[in-house]
């Protein structure tokens, strides 16, 4: 009988043994690794192991390297010391606090980390865009307080209004460490509803959502063959010419487009808005001989019936030109008709150049047309002399 | 042919010349064998750009930790859990006696053991600027393992098959609590240090062995 009740109580033991891991730990923190709320208090104890015949006056703590003193230290039994933590702030690093128990000469017996921090706030400013209808770039920024001391983990969601499961994007710091990348499956004309959820230890926080149609928000890449060159002779003209981007060619009959240019030696850049939906456009009022940089982007305004503005392109690639030096000679260019150097034609062409830089048009009125309205008029006076001298 | 001192012609006319007379080299493919001694060579260098890597690395990762872990005298106990990771540390005529063969095989099996436990430290590091740098150093860090594997192969060794070391024991949890953690990953980061520091004398010692013999055995090998 006596080795049959031997044998169970010889297994317990040998299982116990096999369990040697606490038996290799110097001692035990309680709390271990807690999580707490900024300003909280807390009372840790140090439970050395009997194995190592250590006393709890021999023990004392630290903080993040910080020895913490011994006044707030209790001992609460022969192994057993105690320390009080009050008003905690929020932690020094994201991995928690390190609270070690040391034994007299500064040997580690054992740690806790602390997690003290705040519960996320709302992540709030969900903004999204869709390259060429493709795909879907969210970003948000985290609440108000921001720092929480803890690791927050942000959840894009979104789903499809009336009807669908939520989906979780999975992409995440494509745009900056507060984004979120949904590279496919999106559907058309019908709206999403977007949200974040932030949580950390300490809890979750979702934000409000934000219901938006793909249609929307849809940015492009910025125009192609974006071709800068001379009108001619005319010394304060540039004429500007490009492709609409190549990946919603065929859908941006309504697109806006804007230009805008700098002299080289400049930092100021001019913007030209009423350009339209053309491809084409002449700069005016420029100065002679210079260099400038130009640039173009697109907004795939109404794109599908659209009713909203779509959001502008990147800029293109500056491409440079420079206006013809202006010509010292008496003789201008233009060869038509021998009144060329009249004052009258002088001011008229100051004029039509004040007018353009000032409305920033692309209207032709020019001097061009001033001479075409004078060779009208000499054509219509010989007709009228004509009519007269038949009478 | 007369060569005047600081006449460039005549130095480049001495260079080739003793270029001539050197055993023909081959016209190399990048894709042959580089030859045991620049495999070597190669492995060293990685040994050392990576030792300049984790200097960064683990200056980054300990602060992240938090002190006292980012403290220069920090000098937690090795507490008596499995030894997960493989040690450098090694007696010094064991050292000196070890074969090229097991010098590389330790060298082969430690890297293959640390860049797994590495790997898993990646999951979950906290910020995004951490967890790029380790991946960085992830990656040349196999192509350390690589380098050795091909030293090994170039010398005509076997490579070591099974899982690197011994398996872990059953029911030995990754780390009871979160402090725990925190000490296995400096060790971590400590043993790659020590390993780097003795990989660089470990193929230092290599190089030195390999005769040039086995360099030039290969391309009379090659019918040149």
């Amino acid at each position: 009988m006596p080795p049959l009740l031997l044998f169970p109580s010889l297994l317990l033991l040998c299982l116990r043994l096999l369990r040697a891991e606490p038996l290799a730990y110097p001692a035990v923190i309680s709390p271990q690794d807690p999580t707490l709320l900024i300003g909280s208090s807390l009372v840790a104890t140090c439970t050395v192991s009997p194995d190592f015949h250590l006393k709890a006056e021999d023990l004392y703590w630290t903080l993040n390297g910080r020895r913490l003193p011994a006044a707030s230290y209790a001992a609460l039994s022969p192994t057993t010391l105690s320390v009080a933590l009050a008003r905690l702030n929020g932690s020094k690093q994201q991995s928690g606090d390190n609270l070690v128990c040391h034994s007299r000469d500064g040997g580690i017996l054992a740690g806790s980390c602390l997690y003290v921090g705040l519960p996320p706030e709302k992540p709030v400013n969900i903004t999204c865009w869709s390259k060429n209808m493709k795909d879907l770039t969210c970003k948000w920024a985290p609440g108000t307080e921001g720092e929480t001391f803890l690791h927050t983990n942000y959840t894009l969601k979104y789903k499809l209004r009336w009807y669908g499961r939520d989906n979780t994007c999975q992409e995440y710091h494509t745009a900056g460490p507060y984004s979120c990348h949904i590279p496919k499956d999106l559907a058309l004309f019908t709206p999403y509803e977007i949200w974040v959820e932030a949580s950390n230890r300490l809890g979750v926080a979702v934000s409000d959502v934000v219901m938006l149609d793909i249609l929307d928000v849809v940015t492009t890449d910025p125009p192609s063959d974006v071709h800068v060159s001379r009108v001619g002779d005319l010394e304060d003209q540039l004429s500007v010419r490009w492709s609409s981007p190549p990946a919603l060619k065929d859908f941006l009959f309504q697109a806006k487009y804007q230009i805008q240019y700098r002299v080289e030696d400049s930092s100021e850049w001019k913007v030209v808005d009423d350009v339209g939906n053309q491809t084409s456009c002449r700069l005016a009022g420029l100065r002679p001989g210079t260099v400038y940089f130009v640039q173009v982007r697109c907004n795939p305004f109404g794109i599908y019936g659209s009713k909203k503005a779509g959001i502008w392109s990147d800029w293109s690639n500056p491409t440079a030109a420079s206006t013809p030096r202006s010509e010292r000679a008496a003789g201008s260019c233009d060869p038509k008709g021998g009144e060329q150097n009249t004052t009258l034609r002088r001011e008229l062409k100051q004029f039509f150049g004040w007018v353009k830089k000032h409305a920033y048009g692309c209207s032709n009125l020019g001097i061009k047309l001033y001479d075409q309205w004078r060779v009208w008029l000499q054509k219509s006076h010989k007709t009228r002399n004509q009519v007269g001298s038949s009478r | 042919m007369e060569l005047r001192a600081g006449d460039s012609w005549g130095i480049f006319t001495f260079l080739c010349a003793a270029l001539c007379n050197l055993p023909a080299l081959p016209a190399l493919n990048c894709t042959e064998e580089l030859g045991a001694g620049q495999s070597i060579q190669k492995t060293y260098d990685l040994t050392r750009y990576l030792e300049h890597q984790l200097r960064t690395l683990a200056g980054t990762y300990l602060n992240y930790l938090g002190p006292p872990f980012n403290e220069p005298d920090f000098n937690p106990p090795r507490l008596a859990r499995a030894e997960r990771v493989p040690s450098a540390t090694v007696d010094l005529d064991l050292w000196r006696g070890l074969t090229d063969n097991a010098r590389l095989a330790a060298n082969y099996r430690a890297y293959s053991r640390l860049l797994c436990y590495l790997r898993a430290l990646d999951g979950q590091a906290g910020t995004a600027e951490l967890r790029h740098r380790l991946g960085h150093f992830c990656s040349s860090l196999q192509g350390l393992v690589l380098s050795i594997a091909g030293v090994m192969s170039s010398l005509g060794y076997p490579l070591p098959t099974g899982p690197a070391g011994p398996p872990a024991p059953p029911g030995t949890p990754v780390a009871p609590n979160d402090f725990l953690k925190k000490m296995d990953d400096f060790w971590l980061l400590k043993e790659l240090q020590t390993w780097l520091w003795r990989s660089a004398k470990d193929f230092n010692r290599l190089k030195k062995k390999v005769p040039p013999a086995v360099v030039t055995l290969r391309l009379e090998a090659r019918g040149f």
